[in-house]
Parts: C-alpha cells; sequence; structure tokens
C-alpha cells in the first residue's frame, strides 16, 4: 500500500516535471518580442497608387502588378483610392500623397480642374512626380511625367472595327457615352468615330447619360422608345454595356442586337458566354501596374529622362463571344 | 552532533528557495509582460499626442490670425515647437510594417509646420488671399495627421496582432506553469517529507524493535542503524550496553558450570568418604585381631594361612589409610600384589598373574586404590567366572612424559556399551558386585579425571571372547 502510494507521488512528480519542463520551455523559447524597429529595411522610394474605383477586378490587378513591381525593386508601393465615384475623397488622397511628400504618385486620371489643379500647382511645387494610369488627362493641360496604360484611340478603333465587321458594314448603332468627359473616353469616341468614317454605311448616334446604372438604363428605354431599329450599342464607358443588356432584355431578344464593351469584369463576361455582348477589349491590368511602378522608379533614380510625355501603352486585344464560349 | 536540527533547516531552506524562485520567475514575467504593455501602450500615446499637439498649433494659429498679439505669437511658437519635438520622438516608432506611413505621417507634420509657417509670413506681408488658403491647407494638413494617426494605430494593431497573441498565450502558458510547478513542488514535498520522516523513524523503530528483544533476554542481535544522526548515536550507546549485558552472561555462566563442577566433586569425595567410613567400623580391631590370627596361624604351623591373613591386613591397612591421599606407583603395585596374593589363595592355578614392570616408574603419583579396583574387576570377569581359570597380565611402560599401565585378561570381553558406560563415569558403585572396597572402575577413571584435570586417562579395548586391554595413561608431571 504505501509502495504504492510512493509509487503514484513518484508518478505525479515525473509528470508534473515534464509539464512543467515543457511549459518553461515554451515560454522560454516563446519569447515575445515587441516588433522592432532593428529590422526595418529603409525603403528608398515611397511610391503611392491611388485609385478611384478599389476592389473593383481591373483595379485589383493594377494592385497585384504594382505591389509585386514595388517588392520586386524594393520600394514602398501603398495602394490607395476611394470607392466608386467619391471624388471628393479620391481628391482628399491626392492631396494626402501630396502633404506626405512622397516620392511618385501614380494616379487614376480625373478630368477636372481640381484634379489637373492639385497635380499641376501642389505636385510641381513640392516636386512630386506624377505618372497617370489606366485613364490619362489631357497631355497638355497636366505636367504629368507619363501615362501607363491602354491606347484608348486604338481601343475605340478596336471595337468599332469588329463591330463593321460583325453587321456586315452597314446598321444603326448607338454610342453610348457619359456626361463625365473623361479622357480615356473621348479617345475610346475618338477612335470609334474615326473607324465609322471609313464605313459610311454605318449610321451612328452619340447618347449622353449619367455616369450610374440608373442613368444609363432609363437613357436605354428612352433611346429603345425613339428608335426601336437600332441595330447596335457600343457602351463607351465601364459597366455601361451591363445596364444596356439588362435593359434590352426586358424589351425583346438580344439574338437581334450587337452589343459591344469595353470592360472584361465578370458580369460582362457573363453576358458573353450567353452571347449577349458580342466583343469587348482585353485589357493588362497588371501589366500597367508593373510598367508603371518601374517607370517612376526609373525616373527617380535617373535612368530614363525624360518619360516619354505621350505615355506607354499596355497590351490590348479584343476578346469576342466566341472566344470566351 | 545537531543531525536532526540540520535536516529540517535544510528542508525549510529548500522549500523557501524554490518559492523564491518560483516568485521571481512569475513576477519577472509578468513584469515583462507589463513593460511591453506599456510600451506599446506609449506608442499609442505618442500618436495620439501628435494629433493633438498638430490640432492645437492649428487652432493657435487660428487665434493668432484673428487677433494678433505678441503673446499668441509666442503661444503659437510655442506649439510650433511641441510639434517639432514631437516629430523627432517618431523617430523611434518605426517598424517594418508602418515605415511607409510612418515617412508620410513626418512629412505631414513637416508640411504643416511649413504651411504654418507660410501663413505667418503671408500674414505679415499682409498677402491675405495668400495667407487664407495656406491657412486652409494648414487646417487640411492638421486633419490628414489626426486621419493618419488612426491608420497608424490601425496598422499598429495588425502589426501587434500576432504579438497580442502571443503575450496572450504566454500569460497563459505561465498560469499552467505555476499549476505544474506547484503541483511539482508539492508532491516533491511530499515525498521528501516522507523519506526524511522515515530516515528519523527507522531508526527509532530499529531500536525500539531491538530494546523489546532486549528485554525478552535475547542479546545476541546486532543493533544496526545506518543513518548518521543523534539516533546512531544513540544506537550504538545501546549496542554497546547489550555487547557487555552479554558478557556478563557469559561470564556468570561460566562461573556457574565451575560451581557445579566443584559441587559434583564435593559430593564424591563425601561418598568416597563415607564408603570409608563403612569400612572403617572398628578397623583397629579388625585389623589387630586379623593380625593376632595371622601370629595365631604361625604359631600353630600354618605359615600359609598367616602369610594370607597378614596380606588381608596390610590391603585393610592400606585401604584405611590411602585411599584420601596420592601415592606412588610403587606403592599401589605391591598392595596390588598382596590383593593377587589374597586372590591366588582363593583361585589357586586358575589365576595366574604377570607383571612386567619398569621400575623408573614408581615414583610416579596416583591417586591411593588405582590398580587394585582394576585388577579386581580382572578377576571378577576373567578369573572367578571360568572354571579353567584365567591369565592376567600387567605391563608398566614409560613413554616419556607418561606412564602406560596395561591390564590384560583373557575373559569374556565386554560389550561397547558397558566401556562406554564406564568411560562416561555412569556406572553405579559396584558394591552389590562383591568389590572387596567398594571401589569400581567408574570412580577410579573419575579421581584419575579429577586429578589430572583431563579427560583421556585410560583406554579400554574389548574383544568378545579374547579378552580386555585396559591401559592407564598417567602422567609424570601432575599439574597443580
Amino acid at each position: 500500500m504505501r509502495k504504492l502510494l510512493v509509487f503514484l507521488l513518484l508518478m505525479g512528480c515525473v509528470i508534473s516535471l515534464c509539464f512543467t519542463v515543457y511549459y518553461f520551455d515554451k515560454i522560454f523559447r516563446s519569447g515575445v518580442a515587441i516588433p522592432g524597429s532593428e529590422d526595418v529595411v529603409e525603403i528608398p522610394y515611397r511610391l503611392v497608387v491611388i485609385s478611384q474605383e478599389m476592389d473593383s477586378p481591373f483595379w485589383n490587378q493594377v494592385e497585384r502588378g504594382a505591389l509585386s513591381a514595388g517588392k520586386e525593386l524594393n520600394v514602398g508601393v501603398e495602394f490607395w483610392g476611394t470607392y466608386r465615384s467619391n471624388m471628393e475623397d479620391f481628391m482628399k488622397h491626392v492631396e494626402i500623397a501630396i502633404a506626405s511628400k512622397v516620392d511618385g504618385i501614380i494616379v487614376q486620371g480625373l478630368n477636372t480642374e481640381e484634379f489637373s489643379a492639385i497635380t499641376k500647382l501642389k505636385a510641381a511645387k513640392y516636386g512630386i512626380p506624377v505618372i497617370t494610369i489606366a485613364n490619362d488627362v489631357s497631355m497638355n493641360e497636366s505636367l504629368r511625367k507619363t501615362y501607363v496604360g491602354s491606347d484608348h484611340l486604338l481601343v475605340g478603333g478596336m471595337i468599332a472595327d469588329q463591330l463593321v465587321l460583325d453587321m456586315q458594314g452597314s446598321g444603326k448603332v448607338v454610342v453610348m457615352v457619359s456626361d463625365r468627359e473623361e479622357e480615356y473616353q473621348k479617345l475610346r469616341l475618338q477612335g470609334i468615330l474615326d473607324s465609322f468614317e471609313n464605313n459610311p454605311n454605318i449610321n451612328y448616334k452619340i447618347v449622353t447619360s449619367g455616369d450610374s446604372s440608373e442613368q444609363i438604363t432609363s437613357a436605354t428605354k428612352q433611346l429603345l422608345n425613339e428608335e426601336p431599329d437600332t441595330d447596335a450599342f457600343i457602351g463607351v464607358t465601364s459597366d455601361s454595356a451591363t445596364a444596356i443588356v439588362q435593359e434590352v432584355e426586358k424589351r425583346s431578344s438580344l439574338e437581334n442586337f450587337h452589343i459591344y464593351s469595353f470592360d472584361d469584369n465578370p458580369e460582362t463576361l457573363n453576358y458573353m458566354r450567353k452571347g449577349y455582348i458580342k466583343a469587348t477589349i482585353m485589357q493588362s491590368p497588371e501589366e500597367m501596374g508593373i510598367e508603371s511602378v518601374s517607370l517612376m522608379v526609373k525616373w527617380l533614380k535617373g535612368e530614363v529622362l525624360p518619360l516619354n510625355h505621350v505615355g506607354y501603352y499596355t497590351d490590348v486585344k479584343v476578346l469576342r463571344a466566341e472566344d470566351v464560349r | 552532533m545537531s543531525h536532526i536540527q540540520q535536516k529540517i533547516i535544510t528542508l525549510s531552506v529548500i522549500v523557501v528557495f524554490i518559492m523564491a524562485v518560483i516568485w521571481t520567475i512569475l513576477t519577472y514575467y509578468n513584469q515583462k509582460s507589463l513593460e511591453q504593455y506599456n510600451e506599446i501602450l506609449q506608442r499609442y500615446m505618442r500618436m495620439n499626442e501628435v494629433s493633438n499637439r498638430s490640432q492645437e498649433a492649428v487652432t493657435n494659429l487660428n487665434n493668432y490670425l484673428l487677433a494678433p498679439s505678441e503673446e499668441r505669437m509666442t503661444i503659437l511658437n510655442d506649439s510650433r515647437r511641441s510639434v517639432s519635438e514631437i516629430e523627432v520622438e517618431l523617430d523611434g516608432l518605426q517598424d517594418q510594417g508602418n515605415s511607409f506611413t510612418l515617412t508620410n505621417y513626418r512629412n505631414m507634420i513637416g508640411s504643416l509646420l511649413e504651411s504654418i509657417e507660410l501663413t505667418v509670413m503671408m500674414h505679415e506681408q499682409n498677402n491675405r488671399t495668400e495667407r487664407n488658403s495656406y491657412f486652409v491647407e494648414a487646417t487640411k494638413i492638421s486633419k490628414f495627421i489626426s486621419e493618419t494617426t488612426l491608420t497608424l494605430i490601425s496598422k499598429e494593431l495588425d502589426t501587434y496582432d500576432q504579438f497580442y497573441k502571443n503575450i496572450i498565450e504566454q500569460s497563459s502558458n505561465l498560469k499552467r506553469l505555476g499549476f505544474w510547478m506547484m503541483a511539482l513542488i508539492s508532491l516533491l514535498m511530499v515525498l521528501f517529507s516522507y523519506y526524511f520522516a522515515k530516515g528519523i523513524t527507522r531508526p527509532i523503530k530499529k531500536l525500539t524493535f531491538a530494546a523489546r528483544e532486549l528485554s525478552r533476554g535475547r542479546f545476541d542481535l546486532d543493533i544496526e542503524v545506518s543513518s548518521n544522526d543523534e539516533i546512531a548515536f544513540l544506537a550504538r550507546t545501546f549496542d554497546r550496553m547489550r555487547i557487555n549485558i552479554n558478557n556478563l552472561i557469559v561470564e556468570i555462566q561460566q562461573k556457574a558450570q565451575l560451581e557445579r563442577d566443584l559441587q559434583e566433586s564435593k559430593l564424591l569425595l563425601k561418598e568416597s568418604q563415607l564408603m570409608s567410613l563403612q569400612s572403617q567400623i572398628n578397623p583397629h580391631f579388625l585389623y589387630n585381631t586379623l593380625n593376632t590370627l595371622s601370629k595365631k596361624a604361625y604359631l600353630e604351623g600354618s605359615k600359609e594361612t598367616s602369610d594370607l591373613i597378614a596380606s588381608v591386613a596390610g590391603l585393610l591397612r592400606y585401604n584405611l589409610k590411602r585411599l584420601d591421599r596420592d601415592v606412588t606407583l610403587g606403592d599401589e603395585v605391591s598392595i596390588m600384589l598382596q590383593y593377587i596374593d589374597i586372590q591366588k589363595a582363593r583361585f589357586t592355578d586358575r589365576l595366574q598373574f604377570e607383571l612386567v614392570a619398569d621400575e623408573s616408574c614408581y615414583s610416579v603419583q596416583l591417586p591411593g586404590m588405582t590398580l587394585q579396583p582394576i585388577i579386581e574387576n580382572a578377576v571378577i570377569y576373567a578369573v572367578e567366572p571360568r572354571e579353567e581359570g584365567g591369565v592376567i597380565r600387567m605391563n608398566i611402560t614409560d613413554a616419556e612424559s607418561m606412564v602406560f599401565v596395561r591390564v590384560e585378561d583373557n575373559g569374556a570381553g565386554m560389550d561397547p556399551e558397558k566401556i562406554q558406560q564406564i568411560l562416561s563415569e555412569l556406572q553405579v558403585s559396584s558394591v552389590s558386585e562383591g568389590h572387596s572396597t567398594g571401589i569400581g572402575l567408574s570412580n577410579v577413571i573419575r579421581r584419575l579425571r579429577l586429578l589430572y584435570g583431563r579427560e583421556d586417562v585410560i583406554d579400554i579395548t574389548s574383544e568378545s571372547g579374547v579378552g580386555t586391554s585396559i591401559t592407564l595413561m598417567l602422567p609424570k608431571n601432575i599439574k597443580q
């Protein structure tokens, strides 16, 4: 009995010794340390990418490209921005970037006076280089270093050519544009019109609507009422094509319409798979991110001086409904 | 000799030491966590302080612009200085997570200070438009700073997320460590005190057991206590006492044995004296009468009878005088010869006696009446029962320190049991067997042993139908 008791006590001792050592080791080894400043790598340049449409698939790819380029080039890149259509907040981000005296601003261009004033006056005053991305501002009014993104003039032409091809050179086309006169929209429209000029059998009409999907829907509704013989739509601004599809779908068979978009977002791709949207443009957002950051770094280091003022165009290609299926 | 005290003190010291170690460890880690918490809190406070001071600076600027005065200028300058002071302090807050934002933050503070300066400058130059635009910018930047403070703090939370988790885990580990350590120490203490108590009580138990055995009279068990404290000392003392008592008892037993031996010899002496008294009944009368009878027989011409009676008288006188005295072998031989004469008269030719003696040995001392009973024995067993008679031979030889006296007969022999009986002195007085002197063989052996103080004084060999040989071994020098 006594021996058993002693044995049990010994066992208890051994077990608790094991646990004690185990926890002691754990505590000793984990050695919680405050994430210190000793392993901070001094970043040579701080670059900020500012977008108006954060979290859209397009800009997510831009962000991915920019951040990976930043990591590769060992410069600090942060992706700032606003969600849709909050221009005030967007301007604030630009101002913060300027007040923070970052080394470079890569920004989605905005065709407002305020924007050009800020980029022109403040950024230039602090000597901060600005590169526009995805959407340019008019070259002459801005002091931006360069533009990185798609050649929207070319893009417009490509879509128009595809349309002409699809419609065998004749038909009635409605070109939906936004009342916000963004540079890319202007260029795309220019491209479309240039193409249509070579095809006199194409009848076209330019319809301007608001930016929101409701405004586009109502504009489409009105248009279909006024001109029921329309054969094709081109949604120049982002997301306008999907709004058009939704409206047209309610009225008649979509087979009769040729609808064209400039986006490659999932919704558009979905409609393309169904055959509702005939073609769209594939841009290269990731490439834009990478290219813009590396150009900025090159400029900062003085490797490429000056930058091509016209811009650096990234790859574009026409994506037809047949390709998606 | 304060081992038990030492043991107790050692135990207490160990307990206190372990407790102190645990306390130190737990306190150390707690202190460490507290410091870390503190440090983090300090960071937050400092960031918040930046936000507050920059706002204050803008407020002071506004106050100054509304109503410029020396005093307000001083206040503004103070707050500007305090902002730039804290900007320097921000340097220590850098880590891998926030270096980007922190640099922005510091630059923003720089921009704020510049804007404030420009505002003041423009104000002094009375340039209202410029002044206002710079003031608006300063206000904006101060707002940005506040916002960035929030961003920084939220980044901080991100960065320290793992750290917080670690700290929480650490503290729970500490708790568990404390629990297990407590358990370990408790168990160890129980075990230790068990063995400690055992170490004290086991020798006491042994001692108790030994005392009980002693009290029951067992003095031959060793008392062994292996510890080295007071108990062991007690046990050693106790053991010495046991050994002493044991020795005393052995001594007493030896003395008792001696006493018994003495008693026995006294009894024997008394017995023989009694016998001699019995045979002393009017001995002088008997002796004188025998002498008268001898003379009368001589006078009547019966010379042979006369000699016989003289021999009997001689024998009687020797017997009376010499029984309790040592005599020489020579005396013994002559009295033995007289006895043979008497027996020859009785058995005539049936008794043949041959004596071969080394007379140089006649001076050896021996108890009186030693040879006669042996011869008588031989006569009784070898001559008397046999019609054709028997031969008795006596040899006295010198063997260096001894004298051998051998008496041989050619009688029927003795059986071994009888020999054994004789040798172990068990044979009772053999008066009944017709000994003339009343002294048997056993008596002779006992007296010889008593006199010489040794056991091997006699050797008896016997063969049935051939004869018996009794050899006495008499040392020449008697030990006193």
